[in-house]
């Protein structure tokens, strides 16, 4: 029986390839035309990513970085060994250095925190934007989607015009307080202090403010506003209509929201290299690649991103909204 | 009165099937008393979000004015800028100056067939790059968002997952291309890889304007007056869609003219890209000559914007620009 099904399967790949190159049936000629017109974007993807990406998991097990040769696990021990060692009770007996353990761990509480930052304020903006009547709407609109279209590091740098040594707040503040202005910038601070934390955190939130209130204002679009207004008209508050109506039904909204956000968060690089506040795992990358060409390295903790990314991006949007996985 | 009531309860309608009578009876129907919250957030509520709404835009855009108004000042040590207006960090940063700045700026006019244009070398290499991106775009974007639009077939669900989403992060392709492509000319990685991570934006800009064309119906028409199928696409359907074309173009060469994260890491040799360019100016160049090197880019956005508004796009807000 399995034995005839797989036949039948062999056969309908084989059918299917040539009715692909001749077709015979109308049917045939729509699969053929989908392929003609997906065949462009999947090899742009297999190109420009799929085996990128494959040579990349490669090349973190090869004993050279100069080239891809043998089979040595080396850089992966080195990474998990050292992620070990970060771990408080368990790590106490691994003598490797921590430092990727360090890393990682910044970037995820980093992450977590921006990022829930930058939604709960998204939800707010996205609320306003969506619910009151605010003169000049499209020109908000258009203001606070000014800088998605800016690269990290002038987001960056918008952080130096604010919060720098020279920066307009740190001024502005040290004049009302008398401080020096060098003891309360955000920016120019040494690496992983509070204050220079603080300039980071506000720079990641200038590039994902933006982008989490659009797609929140996209969730907002799809609410029933015939349900707000009745709860409205039977009495309920503000808070109350928003709490019981409005919330469930952008939830699914949110959650997206806040693993694309979270996605952003973990790939900002440029805010990190100009203000070099914290390090994250993209700014170890640079380090691996500049100060010394350990590509096999720079490989496996891009892998180990890579996996992470895309095993949390789709087991999230598997559970919260079927409309992207379609 | 109390049938209405009670059929008109606010039931949270979200995906939680299991258990919604039993939460229900448990209570959570909100009560009649609005308590502490609601009447807080009834009477604030409004101005607070309003607030909210004035602060971020003040601080999303303040310091792009600042920034502006800086590249004119001669000097900036306070709150305010003094000592008049100037040009010169202008000059310097598009390189138009014979100094030492200037061939860390722009650098040099761009000679194009024999003609030298009064543009910069490294800020027209950029633009061509990004326009060479977008191309590629084009060819890819525009038939596979009118393939998951209009047809359904197997995979489909997966095909636009990975065309709407960027699944690889632009540091890590970076990170990829370094041993995969190490002799390719940095010009074409750079394309592939910009027509790669901006691909999204042209493929949701040119589906919503798909989605709003009863595409069945222009096709079968197109058919029935006997054109072939490529006629009807290349012909009816694709200038059809010319708006989402346009401002999906548009977006996708302003953000691959500014993609730092992969041009960062692939670059390295030959006319540097245009987000090079300003990484240097912000981490080795005076603050007001940086501001200069940045207000080049803000005046190109702010010029794509406008035109945006006028392909009918708010912006830069297609489909939340992930």
């Amino acid at each position: 029986m399995s034995t005839l099904d797989r036949w039948r399967v062999l056969d309908r790949v084989r059918g299917g390839t040539a009715s692909l190159l001749d077709p015979v049936t109308e049917r045939d000629r729509e699969r053929r035309r989908i392929a003609a017109l997906a065949v462009p974007f999947l090899a742009l993807a297999l190109f420009g990513a799929f085996i990128p990406i494959v040579v990349m998991f490669r090349m973190s097990v090869s004993t050279s970085n100069l080239a891809i040769e043998g089979v040595s696990f080396v850089a992966y021990e080195r990474l998990f060994a050292s992620m070990l060692a970060f771990v408080p009770v368990l790590g106490d007996g691994v003598g490797a250095d921590p430092v990727y353990g360090v890393v990682i761990w910044n970037s995820l509480w980093f992450g977590v925190l921006t990022t829930l930052a930058s939604v709960v304020v998204g939800v707010a903006l996205a609320h306003g934007l969506e619910k009151y009547d605010l003169p000049r709407q499209g020109l908000l609109v258009t203001l606070i989607s000014f800088p998605i279209s800016l690269p990290g590091i002038v987001a960056a740098f918008m952080m130096i015009v604010w919060f720098g040594k020279t920066g307009v707040l740190t001024n502005a503040f040290a004049f009302l307080s008398g401080a020096d202005p060098g003891g309360i910038a955000l920016t120019g601070q040494p690496s992983g202090t509070t204050l220079a934390i603080l300039g980071l955190f506000l720079g990641y939130l200038y590039s994902m403010i933006p982008r989490a209130t659009f797609l929140l204002r996209g969730s907002y679009a799809e609410v029933n506003t015939d349900a707000e207004e009745a709860a409205r008209a039977l009495g309920a508050t503000p808070w109350q209509t928003f709490r019981y109506v409005t919330l469930p039904q952008i939830r699914p909204g949110i959650v997206g929201a806040l693993i694309l956000t979270f996605r952003t968060a973990l790939a900002i690089f440029g805010t990190v290299l100009v203000l070099k506040a914290l390090s994250v795992v993209t700014f170890r990358f640079n380090q691996e690649i500049s100060v010394g060409f350990d590509l096999a390295m720079a490989s496996a903790l891009a892998a180990v991103f890579f996996v992470f990314t895309v095993v949390f991006t789709f087991a999230g949007l598997r559970y919260t909204s079927a409309e992207v996985t379609g | 009165m109390t049938d209405a009531a009670d059929a008109g309860t606010p039931t949270p309608d979200s995906g939680t099937v299991a258990g919604s009578a039993g939460v229900v009876d448990r209570g959570t129907v909100p009560e009649r008393d609005p308590g502490l919250v609601g009447r807080v957030s009834a009477t604030v509520g409004r101005s607070v979000i309003t607030a909210l709404l004035a602060v971020t835009v003040v601080f999303l855009i303040a310091p792009v004015v600042i920034t502006f108004v800086a590249s004119f000042a001669v000097e900036w040590t306070g709150v305010v800028p003094s000592g008049g207006v100037t040009f010169d960090n202008w000059r310097q940063a598009l390189g138009l100056t014979e100094t030492l700045g200037a061939t860390r700026g722009l650098g040099g006019q761009l000679s194009l067939l024999g003609v030298t244009l009064p543009i910069p070398t490294t800020l027209g290499f950029s633009m061509l790059l990004a326009l060479g991106g977008v191309v590629v775009n084009l060819v890819v974007g525009v038939p596979v968002a009118y393939a998951v639009t209009r047809y359904d077939f197997y995979g489909r669900g997966w095909l636009n997952t990975f065309a709407v989403l960027p699944v690889v992060p632009g540091i890590i392709l970076g990170i990829a291309f370094l041993r995969t492509y190490p002799s390719l000319p940095s010009a074409v990685a750079l394309m592939v890889g910009y027509s790669l991570l901006k691909a999204p934006y042209m493929v949701l800009a040119v589906q919503s304007s798909f989605e709003s064309m009863d595409l069945r119906q222009i096709e079968e028409s197109a058919r029935s007056l006997g054109a072939s199928w490529p006629r009807t696409l290349l012909t009816v359907v694709v200038p059809n869609a010319k708006t989402g074309i346009i401002s999906g173009s548009i977006v996708c060469w302003t953000l691959a003219a500014a993609e730092f994260n992969f041009s960062y890491i692939v670059y390295s040799r030959g006319p540097k890209p245009f987000s090079l360019f300003l990484f240097e100016n912000i981490s080795n160049n005076p603050f007001l000559r940086a501001s200069a090197a940045i207000s080049i880019y803000f005046l190109i956005v702010v010029a794509v914007t406008a035109l945006l508004q006028a392909t009918g796009q708010r912006g830069f807000s297609i489909g939340g620009a992930r």
